[in-house]
């Protein structure tokens, strides 16, 4: 009897922590394509908390949660669009730009947020059951009874690393990046190339937010994303910015969230400021560790990543 | 068709037109925020103006907003310079504090000032560098990036200075709160101003200021990191120890900082508690980019923005505007400089 209590605590758990990943999938895939393109956006907090806003507020007026994960998803991309006219058009340093990004969204939120504070969803994603996936026992309670936008994220991981390693637009877009000037040579339009992705990272870094606010902690919280932008950005490079070990990243943090919210629940003796901690410091020790080996092995990071491009100049 | 050509010389005039349009277009777009709340951004801002300069008073409140921007930002001139995005001066500021904290919370109250003033002072040095060698060692020995380390290490700092506040540092008198005991008299730094809150903290400011213009402009280090700046390579090939003045910058950056979070709980709270202003290390990577990470430029921004700190936090109970207003105007002025990048480097011309 107490190992199948045992057993559904366990699902529960890596169930929850699934959506937590989800969180995290979704911007980490198109913050992946926004660098491979050669664009680095360090904005993905500030649009997803902008997604998270717009995704909560939508969802809260409209009482549809569909239509407000698509108002998120809507938001992250035309905020994102700042950051591409700055540093794709004007030619701005990227890191700064980003930086801006990301306090632009914490200001915003902040601002047009207030009344919005400690208010609550009466609406949420509908759960639904995969056919045959989910009876296969554990896994399919884990993966396959799942909402529709976690279950979006699985084919979406494996359509986008298909597109990027097997298709010309991935070939492109990865041209791009490696080298602008010998695209430009080859007819891409680079410029055209960086919007695109850019945009695309910011539908994705919406989605994550706004999947936060809508799928995961239904409420509205100053500052709501805590930081899970960082992180994203920082899987990135543990993925070695290939789509399908951004997943095994993503589930890893998830863990760790649906773990902490279990303990805390159960109600542990470890220090909260401990087990908050905890994703941050996981986090730091696993970039230290993935760094030292994309050192190790010699993969580079996209070759002209942050490194403006511009047609006059030859 | 428009299209930029290179342009060769840079007025220190253009950058200086520039800086100021970009904090007008900043408060432009924080007019509109306002106005679509239904609130009269003329009446807003005119409020936060009287409350950052209309008196002495009110411009001794935009001096301390300002003091800990200039510490930091001079620190983060240095590393900007070199291209290392030291983005953790929100954790070294903490560390500084906590470091600083421990001597005012443990230490003999009776102990003479200046020993207890010096032993605060060194801990907040301490405390901030130490945080800032972390990133900067595994970025010059593994390249870890450091925008992604020093970020997460703020967040790490945070729950640090929350484990201490909800644990052995919290005051057992202080009704469960999470602060410290009150710093007694010797922990306090002088006011140099009467009836102000301007501490001495204000003098370490502009030492920290002119001490880095110094180190940029006339020291073989400011040569090297000037040349490090330009290009890693070139500086390699001439000789340079590249990893060494990074460590050495950083450290010094996140000294600075942690000299701020020292003058913070010092010359301001009088104890240690969660909310210490840390978001001042945010703030200063804005003054340090809008001042083109020029010391002087930065101290004239240091106060500009000291004084939308200040005048921000008034307004948000005189007027019920929130905070994140600051925010907004912060974000929109440092996308303006960024983007008006080019038109410093490039002039707009018209080919058909």
């Amino acid at each position: 009897m107490k190992d199948v209590h045992h057993a559904a605590i366990l699902v529960i758990l890596l169930s929850n922590a699934v959506k937590a990943g989800t969180i995290l999938l979704y911007p980490t895939i198109g913050e992946i394509f926004a660098e491979r393109a050669g664009v680095l956006n360090l904005g993905v907090e500030g649009m997803m908390i902008i997604g998270a806003f717009f995704g909560f507020i939508v969802a809260h007026v409209s009482h549809n949660p569909y239509l407000g994960f698509l108002a998120g998803v809507l938001a992250g991309g035309l905020v994102s669009l700042i950051h591409a006219f700055i540093s794709i058009t004007l030619r701005g340093n990227q890191i700064v730009s980003g930086l801006a990004l990301t306090i632009f969204g914490a200001g915003f939120t902040t601002f047009y947020g207030q009344k919005w504070i400690n208010m609550n969803l009466d609406t949420a994603f509908h759960t639904f059951n995969i056919p045959i996936l989910s009876k296969i026992p554990i896994i399919g309670a884990i993966l396959f009874n799942q909402d529709i936008i976690v279950y979006i994220s699985y084919i979406l991981t494996f359509v986008m690393w298909f597109v990027l390693f097997k298709t010309s637009v991935g070939i492109n877009l990865r041209a791009v990046g490696e080298n602008a000037k010998a695209s430009n040579a080859m007819g891409i339009s680079v410029y055209k190339v960086r919007y695109l992705w850019t945009f695309f990272g910011g539908i994705m870094a919406g989605a994550g937010g706004a999947y936060l606010t809508i799928g995961y902690a239904p409420f509205w919280l100053d500052g709501i994303t805590a930081g899970r932008g960082w992180i994203a950005i920082a899987l990135v490079i543990f993925a070695m910015w290939d789509p399908i070990k951004a997943i095994f990243g993503a589930y890893l943090f998830g863990s760790i969230n649906a773990l902490q919210f279990q303990l805390q629940a159960a109600g542990t003796t470890i220090p909260s400021a401990i087990l908050n901690m905890l994703p941050y410091l996981v986090t730091f020790i696993v970039i230290v560790i993935s760094s030292i080996i994309v050192k190790a092995r010699h993969i580079q990071p996209p070759k002209e990543l942050g490194i403006p491009y511009s047609r006059e100049e030859k | 068709m428009l299209y930029f050509e290179k342009k060769e010389n840079i007025s220190n005039k253009s950058k200086l037109i520039i800086s100021l349009v970009s904090l007008l277009i900043g408060i432009f777009f924080g007019g509109i925020a306002i106005a679509v709340v239904g609130i009269n951004p003329f009446a807003v801002y005119k409020s936060l103006f009287t409350n950052a300069f209309g008196s002495w008073y009110s411009f001794s409140e935009t001096l301390v907003a300002a003091t800990p921007l200039l510490l930091i930002t001079s620190g983060l001139i240095l590393v900007f310079r070199m291209s290392v995005w030291n983005i953790g001066a929100y954790g070294q500021y903490i560390m500084g504090a906590i470091f600083s904290s421990y001597f005012a919370i443990f230490m003999p109250p009776d102990l003479s000032k200046p020993l207890m003033l010096s032993l605060m002072f060194f801990g907040g040095l301490l405390g901030g560098a130490l945080w800032a060698l972390i990133p900067a060692v595994l970025k010059v020995f593994w390249e870890v990036n450091e925008v992604i380390s020093t970020l997460l290490l703020n967040y790490i700092a945070l729950y640090v200075l929350k484990f201490l506040m909800y644990g052995s540092w919290r005051n057992p008198t202080s009704y469960g709160f999470p602060l410290s005991k009150p710093f007694p008299e010797s922990a306090q730094l002088p006011i140099i101003f009467q009836h102000t809150r301007v501490s001495l903290g204000f003098v370490f400011a502009l030492l920290a200021v002119i001490a880095v213009w110094f180190v940029i402009s006339k020291t073989k280090f400011g040569y090297e990191i000037k040349v490090i700046g330009n290009n890693p390579t070139t500086a390699k090939y001439a000789g340079i120890s590249v990893g060494k003045n990074i460590i050495t910058a950083m450290m010094i950056s996140g000294a600075l900082a942690g000299l701020a979070g020292m003058v913070q709980v010092s010359g301001i709270i009088h104890f240690l508690q969660i909310k210490l202003n840390a978001n001042y290390g945010y703030t200063s990577i804005i003054v340090a980019w809008v001042s083109y990470l020029n010391p002087f430029l930065s101290f004239m921004s240091s106060i500009l923005f000291g004084g939308l700190e200040s005048g921000g936090y008034s307004i948000q109970i005189s007027m019920r505007v929130s905070y994140g207003i600051v925010g907004l105007i912060e974000s929109i002025a440092l996308f303006s400089i960024v983007g008006a990048q080019i038109f410093l480097n490039y002039r707009l011309r018209w080919k058909k």
